[in-house]
């Protein structure tokens, strides 16, 4: 595998997730061009969906970004998260994607720097992992016709 | 303190505990424990050797923990007396001490707390404050983050004596700070933690920033508050002032601190209410108006003193307007900040007060009181008879009443303020009030219901609470039911429910047991005792079926004339629908049962002349029939 | 005794949860813990929304997006020293403005009545009991059919229903919508700096 290959990451942030002023305009604006911000009013409403599309798409790692338990902006959507993306992820762990691939932070404002941490985490992971190869099949959204 | 000690007249006890007080003004009786230093104040002479060689290094209380002392230690350099101290929790006794101590040998291990009583006059506390720990506000991170400090560590800081030599250092790495921030009401103003206005942290506040302005003129200092309060004499100016020097305020009370952990700065989050936005803004370091509370030990104080407290753990005054030094207990007084947050020149101002009124006692050979006291009749006490009871002692707010099984019951007259609970309580009323006996309200009773009684609402008030009520819904015209007939008593502790019943049996419409609210009570707890009395008869009534709002309990304040009227219109409202013929019958049903429990007051010594004085007085004004 | 027209202020104190108000001082700390006017809403600050009750502002009040847009997320209530619980007034604030006709300025969320199959999936996964399950007025094999309501008034369009519907029925419109979340993500995976190789 090529040194020069960049890992590409989609992030799915909740639109209120607790980061401090400067973590957040750092996202908004200084991401690099390998990660993508996807923002989502609550982790509540990533559905399986958008995660099936990235990874059939190709996207290397996902990360998923929302508030702490009992700080979730509309009361119990990051639990209703959790839930359900965590059991689709075992989903494709059984199917194959590697475990590492999606990940989930629930950050408090009070975590400064920590969405940086969490994404040169899973770049770490990931560059250990290499390129997707399982389920990364379609280079068209899924539900359309090819 | 070194003037007051040298004085010839002042005698100053220090590491000395009160740890009992009896007898009452004039005649106080004090125990004290004089704790033992280990160190003979009689030869040590302050040289501090002793200090120079123990090996043993903790933490100075007195530095706010910033710097070390050893165990043997005096507390802080302008101590008096310059007497050293070892701090046997420390001490690991390697004995370098005596040794250094020489031949003067002052040191001695085998020294015991001594117990000393003193015969006292007077009695001035002035025990002070405590500061409230922001350690339990996680969201300022005190504790956490190295640089989030209190302001009374940033006073040490600040101080040439301090431990850092007044250099105004960052906790994290040294470094002088170059951005501050001061965060008003820590724990005060919020009802989680502390309701009240900590009084003089706005000033201390800007004070510090003006003080550290001076020192370090190119500090940015910030001060984040609610509202500033200036409310003393050129407080105003300085505020002024510290505006002009550059320094910044922000209104708007922060949510939350948070660090970067790296450069260890840190960053407020607040609204700034002027802009109507939130601001998060760097700092080097925060310093935490922390709220002025109670001593840790204010409960056992209170019990030793028989002072009691205010909402909150200050010491309460006799009257917040009128008499603001005295305690409710005779010949104690109050000063400074242990009766409620104040300042120094406040603090100041109150210790000279009770200093004079203090000297007023030791310059008198009798003292005055109130004549309104209770006297218990000793024959007709139980105690007397052997028996167990003691109801009068335990209802006393002033633990004025000498109880011992065997004896009868004693009123320490100086300590009565004349509330009238142990009157009232007493279920063998062997005692009576002077001025307010028994026989002289049964006689007002009767004269008040002599005629057409159903129509009446009999109204007991207080004297300081409700009857003020009831005297200002008069002065301001607010209008009530004319059938209202108002009887005076010192305090609803004094509404006997013998009174109550005899109302009752004489036929009364309606009762009203009226008094101030909890927290007005000018016997300390005497409306409690009321309010417990009047629930209990509230429920008797329940039980006998009386048609519910014919007696009625309302607490209403001398500023409440309006409730007064609009109480008592109320209770006209509900014998208005009443029938009549339904309310006489009620009346001659429940006639029996009250006259049952009213019994006692028969027996009551002086009642039966005061009736017939009474009989007397009807006869005059309605006539023979009646 | 002396009775004074009811107020603005009354109205709201009258309705369970809206009692405290008159006790705020306006310190602010409710604006800076709640993360509505930093990340999305600049003109969003309950303190002043009080203010306005306090004075008797009901139009403007109502008016107020900090009225439509407070979720009741509670990140404020054990902050404010004065112990106000601000989203139950604010609650008090809202149920006046929709009883005074008004409704919400959100863009909540919609049911395609033709696909809901009426699992009432979303209705379980709703943090604000804002869907019921109604009967139309079609009819199939002598029964009403069942869909899934959205009461605007109810719906924080947080989107937890969307993300639960097997059938993509219920969802948020425009940006937040299936289709167009499905479609930034592949305009990125097709742009050149991420061309897909795999
Ligand atoms: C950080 C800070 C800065 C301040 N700066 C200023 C300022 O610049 N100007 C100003 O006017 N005010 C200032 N104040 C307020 C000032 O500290 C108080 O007004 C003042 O200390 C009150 O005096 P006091 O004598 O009533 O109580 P304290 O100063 O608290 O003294 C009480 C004393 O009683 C002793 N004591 C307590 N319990 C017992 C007991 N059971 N038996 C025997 N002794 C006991 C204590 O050890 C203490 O020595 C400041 C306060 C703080 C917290
Ligand atoms: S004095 Fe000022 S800082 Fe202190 S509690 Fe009162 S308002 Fe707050
Ligand atoms: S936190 Fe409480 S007191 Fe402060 S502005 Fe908000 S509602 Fe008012």
């Amino acid at each position: 595998m090529s040194d020069k290959w960049t890992p590409r990451i989609v992030v799915f942030q909740c639109q209120y997730c607790l980061y401090s002023e400067a973590d957040q305009k750092w996202m908004d604006t200084q991401l690099p061009p390998h990660i993508k911000l996807i923002q989502v009013p609550c982790t509540g409403r990533i559905s399986p969906l958008f995660v099936l599309n990235a990874i059939q798409g190709g996207t290397d790692g996902i990360l998923i970004s929302g508030c702490q338990p009992e700080k979730c902006h509309y009361k119990e959507g990051n639990l209703g998260a959790r839930r359900q993306l965590d059991a689709f992820r075992r989903f494709l762990t059984y199917l194959g994607l590697e475990e590492g691939r999606i990940r989930f932070a629930w950050i408090d404002v009070s975590e400064r720097g920590r969405i940086q941490q969490e994404l040169a985490g899973l770049e770490k992971t990931i560059q250990a992992m290499g390129p997707i190869t399982r389920l990364a099949t379609r280079a068209i959204p899924v539900g359309e016709k090819r | 303190m070194v003037d007051a000690a040298r004085h010839p007249k002042v005698d100053i006890r220090t590491y000395t505990e009160v740890e009992r007080v009896d007898g009452y003004v004039g005649n106080f009786k004090v125990l004290l424990r004089e704790k033992s230093r280990y160190v003979r104040a009689d030869r040590c002479n302050g040289c501090g050797e002793c200090a120079r060689v123990c090996p043993i290094e903790v933490p100075n209380y007195f530095d706010m923990n910033l710097a070390p002392r050893k165990a043997a230690y005096v507390p802080m350099s302008q101590a008096v007396p310059l007497v050293y101290n070892i701090d046997l929790d420390a001490c690991i006794h390697c004995y370098k001490c005596v040794e250094a101590c020489g031949k003067l040998e002052a040191i001695d291990f085998s020294m015991k707390d001594k117990l000393v009583w003193e015969d006292v006059g007077a009695i001035i506390v002035a025990t002070g404050f405590s500061h409230f720990d922001p350690s339990v506000m996680p969201e300022y991170g005190y504790g956490r983050y190295p640089n989030v400090i209190t302001a009374i560590e940033m006073e040490r800081l600040n101080n040439t004596a301090g431990p850092t030599a007044g250099n105004v250092i960052r906790p994290s790495d040294g470094t002088n700070p170059r951005r501050l921030a001061i965060i008003n009401c820590v724990g005060s103003r919020d009802k989680h933690f502390n309701p009240w206005c900590s009084n003089f942290c706005c000033m201390y506040g800007i004070k510090n920033a003006v003080l550290l302005k001076q020192t370090y003129p190119d500090m940015d200092i910030t001060i984040y508050y609610m509202d500033i309060r200036t409310p003393s004499k050129g407080y105003e100016e300085f505020y002024d002032r510290a505006r002009e020097m550059g320094i910044r305020f922000i209104q708007g009370r922060p949510s939350m601190i948070t660090e970067d952990p790296e450069t260890r700065n840190l960053f407020v989050h607040s609204e700034d209410v002027t802009l109507g936005r939130v601001i998060e803004r760097e700092y080097d370091m925060v310093m935490l108006n922390q709220a002025a509370v109670p001593q840790p030990d204010v409960d056992t104080t209170s019990s030793v003193l028989n002072v009691t407290q205010s909402p909150g753990g200050w010491f309460m005054e006799y009257h917040p307007k009128l008499r603001p030094i005295d305690s409710p207990n005779d010949g104690v007084f109050l000063a400074g900040a242990c009766q409620g947050v104040k300042d120094i020149p406040a603090s100041v101002a109150q210790g000279s007060a009770a200093a004079s009124r203090a000297g007023r006692i030791l310059h008198s050979d009798q003292w005055e009181i109130e004549p309104i006291v209770a006297v218990v009749w000793e024959d007709r006490c139980v105690s007397a008879q052997g028996k167990k009871c003691g109801i009068c002692a335990k209802a006393c707010p002033y633990g004025a009443i000498e109880y011992e099984q065997g004896k009868a019951a004693h009123v320490v007259t100086a300590k009565c303020h004349g509330c009238g609970g142990c009157v009232a309580e007493c279920p063998h009323n062997a005692i009576t009030q002077m001025h307010f006996t028994d026989a002289q309200i049964l006689a007002q009773l009767h004269a008040l219901l002599a005629e057409r009684p159903e129509e009446k609402i009999l109204a007991f008030r207080c004297h300081w609470c409700s009857y003020g009520g009831a005297d200002l819904a008069g002065v301001s015209h607010f209008e009530y039911s004319s059938n209202e007939r108002g009887l005076r008593v010192m305090c609803s502790a004094r509404m006997d429910a013998d009174f109550i019943y005899e109302a009752f049996r004489l036929g009364a419409g309606a009762v009203l047991y009226s008094g101030c609210h909890p927290q007005d009570c000018n016997y300390i707890t005497g409306q409690r005792l009321g309010a417990a009395r009047a629930e209990r008869l509230m429920k008797a009534f329940e039980k006998m079926e009386m048609t519910p709002g014919r007696f009625r309990v309302e607490w209403i304040s001398a500023a409440e004339g309006d409730k007064y009227a609009r109480v008592i219109n109320e209770m006209q409202a509900v014998l208005n629908s009443i029938p009549k013929e339904k309310l006489m019958e009620e009346i001659e049903r429940l006639r029996p049962e009250m006259e049952k429990r009213a019994r006692r007051l028969r027996e009551v010594p002086q009642v039966e002349e005061a009736l017939e004085y009474s009989r007397q007085l009807e006869i005059a004004m309605v006539g023979e029939e009646a | 005794m002396n009775h004074q027209p009811e107020t603005f202020a009354d109205q709201v104190r009258a309705i369970p949860g809206g009692e405290h108000l008159e006790l705020c001082y306006s310190c602010g700390t409710c604006v800076s813990k709640c993360m509505i006017q930093q990340k999305v809403e600049p003109e969003y600050n309950p303190r002043r929304l009080l203010h306005k009750v306090m004075i008797d502002l009901d139009q403007e009040a109502f008016a107020d997006k900090t009225t439509w847009l407070c979720s009741a997320c509670d990140l404020c209530y054990p902050a404010c020293p004065q112990q106000i619980h601000i989203s139950k007034v604010i609650g008090a604030i809202k149920q006046l403005a929709v009883e005074a006709g008004l409704t919400t300025y959100l863009q909540t969320a919609v049911v395609n009545e033709l696909t809901c199959v009426a699992c009432g999936l979303c209705v379980e996964v709703c943090p604000y009991e804002a869907i019921t399950l109604v009967e139309t007025s079609v009819m199939f094999r002598g029964k009403a059919v069942t869909v899934a309501r959205v009461d605007p008034n109810r719906c924080m369009a947080c989107g937890l229903c969307a993300a639960s519907c097997r059938s993509a029925s219920i969802g948020l419109v425009d940006k937040f919508s299936n289709e167009a979340v499905v479609a930034e993500l592949w305009d990125w995976i097709r742009s050149p700096v991420v061309e897909v190789t795999a």
